[in-house]
């Protein structure tokens, strides 16, 4: 796990706290209404007193090696506007999204079933372990030295990167699963099919989003680094031709829009997908003191 | 046109140092058809044990535990039995209703028929609004009739009920018992209570089996001389009786300590 990966984890945590504070805003006394928009108003502030020690650095260093937030952001803009952009930006999503639907496709029933059956338990541990350690890095070259430099290697590269910890996630979850629940639809007869989508899957909700969260950090990390080995386009490729040029404005622009579409991506999609599958929760101690 | 009989049940359970605990000492009762029998007892007698080893849930290791029905099974075919738990034991990310099909799904009850058993069921427990509500939304008491219901709806051989306002305010254990009786009475339904409280079996039970504190046997089965009806919390010659269940409790309380 690097750094990064904690930080966009981190990142990931404090996005969906705040979607949670927006959405439960309108139902709450004056008083926590005060409370809540400090809230917002403590987390928006973090980001400006972050831009304010970039925009001092940049007065110290020349504009090669930090340049000005304003230049920055008027890179961003021009960078989306000139349309390369989207299609750019989409060619890394893409591959993100294939790469986390064939990890999910693996992880969901072998995580389940590592957190029920005992000897599937011993017998998956070490690799997922295993797995878990090899860093993201060699996972892109081992990919790309097997598939060669294609598309197939970047989706590789992502799901094997993630499964491991998606797995573990959805391992875990299962265990901590309501045995009392398994009991009861016992006595009521439950087929094996309705224990795992009526009383198993809903108590791994809460699990897989969370791995969702932390994959999707992992996931961009990967699918750069195979970018930047050998395709053509998408946001990697881009960082690197920045790089080539030595145009630190280039690399950190790139940057910076990939952030911005993983926080829509975080607060606009996984939000809403949060709030639509635990609307059966009431939301009201969700709220932070 | 069912009922439970028990014969002489043994039940070890393993202990963290690997010897054996005797939880039932050849218990043996039989249910009384179309009421409610109360097995009364200290907490921790084994009890709920026993419930689990009827429906299913664990096994015995000596004596033999069977549901005696009119309706003739193949070897294979499992009771009908429906189970209250102590918790309501509810899915609470499906809809009240939903918790109901889910068991009517297990059950093997046909489709068709779902519609009208909630309906019923949802209505004797007194939900018929709250049946698209999602659990975490209703009041404790509420959340126990959705697993009465529940356990209504695949309309039970037997019911089984382990201690199921126990986890109740007074009051609205109260009312959830006279309401779980008339229902009962209305249903003729045949019913296993597990309960520590005495003037809940002296109320709910047609027939009380007095069990020991563990290893549990049976000290004494006695039918109720009141009907339902007559069951008047507040009536003196029924307050002599309930005392007279205490006595018997009490003393085996007493020879514990």
């Amino acid at each position: 796990m690097t750094d990064q990966g904690k930080i966009l984890a981190a990142q990931g945590e404090s996005a969906s706290a705040l979607s949670n504070g927006l959405a439960t805003l309108n139902r709450r006394r004056p008083g926590q209404i005060n409370e809540a928009m400090k809230d917002i108003g403590l987390r928006i502030g973090s980001i400006l007193t972050l831009i304010l020690i970039w925009w001092l650095l940049s007065l110290f260093f020349p504009p090669t090696l930090i340049p000005k937030p304003s230049a920055t952001f008027a890179e961003v803009a021009n960078i989306v506007s000139t349309g390369n952009f989207f299609s750019e930006m989409g060619s890394t999503l893409r591959r993100v999204l294939v790469g986390f639907g064939i990890a999910m496709i693996v992880s969901v029933p072998l995580g389940i079933l590592m957190g029920t059956l005992r000897n599937l338990e011993s017998f998956f541990e070490p690799p997922v372990i295993l797995g878990l350690t090899m860093p993201g890095l060699i996972w892109a070259v081992l990919m790309i030295m097997f598939f060669g430099l294609s598309e197939t290697s970047a989706y590789a590269a992502v799901g094997i990167t993630i499964m491991p910890m998606l797995t573990i996630s959805i391992w875990q979850g299962t265990k901590s699963i309501d045995k009392e629940l398994i009991d009861m639809s016992r006595a009521f007869h439950a087929s094996p099919w309705s224990k795992i989508v009526d009383v198993i899957l809903p108590q791994l909700i809460s699990h897989i989003l969370a791995a969702i969260r932390y994959g999707l950090g992992l996931a961009w990390k990967v699918v750069v680094v195979v970018e930047m080995f050998g395709l053509s386009n998408g946001v990697g490729y881009q960082v690197v031709r920045g790089f080539n040029v030595f145009s630190m404005k280039a690399v950190l622009a790139w940057a910076i829009t990939f952030l911005i579409v993983m926080i829509v991506i975080e607060f606009g999609i996984i939000g809403c997908l949060e709030r639509a599958v635990t609307r059966w929760r009431p939301r009201v101690e969700a709220w932070r003191r | 046109m069912a009922y439970v009989r028990v014969q002489g049940a043994v039940k070890f359970f393993p202990r963290e140092d690997g010897s054996e605990m005797l939880v039932l000492d050849r218990v043996s009762f039989e249910t009384k058809e179309h009421g409610i029998t109360c097995l009364l007892g200290p907490s921790g007698c084994g009890k709920s044990t026993l419930l689990n080893v009827v429906v299913g849930l664990e096994r015995l290791d000596q004596g033999n535990v069977e549901v005696l029905s009119n309706h003739r099974r193949s070897a294979r075919e499992l009771p009908q039995l429906g189970y209250v738990f102590q918790d309501p034991r509810l899915l609470n990310w499906k809809r009240v209703e939903n918790n109901l099909t889910f068991a009517l799904k297990g059950m093997g009850v046909p489709r068709t028929e779902w519609e009208e058993r909630i309906q019923k069921y949802l209505g004797l427990a007194g939900l018929r609004e709250f049946r698209k509500q999602f659990p975490l939304y209703l009041s404790g008491g509420m959340r126990q009739r959705v697993g009465l219901a529940r356990a209504l709806a695949i309309e039970p051989e037997v019911l089984l009920m382990d201690e199921p306002y126990s986890k109740l305010d007074q009051l609205t254990a109260r009312k959830l018992r006279e309401d779980t009786l008339a229902i009962c009475a209305r249903l003729q339904q045949t019913a296993l209570l597990v309960t520590h409280d005495v003037e809940e079996a002296a109320y709910m039970g047609d027939r009380i089996v007095i069990l020991s504190a563990r290893p549990a046997h049976v000290v004494e089965t006695s039918d109720n001389p009141f009907a339902p009806p007559e069951r008047d919390l507040d009536d003196p010659t029924f307050i002599q009786f309930k005392k007279k269940v205490l006595k018997t409790v009490l003393s085996l309380v007493e020879e514990e300590v």
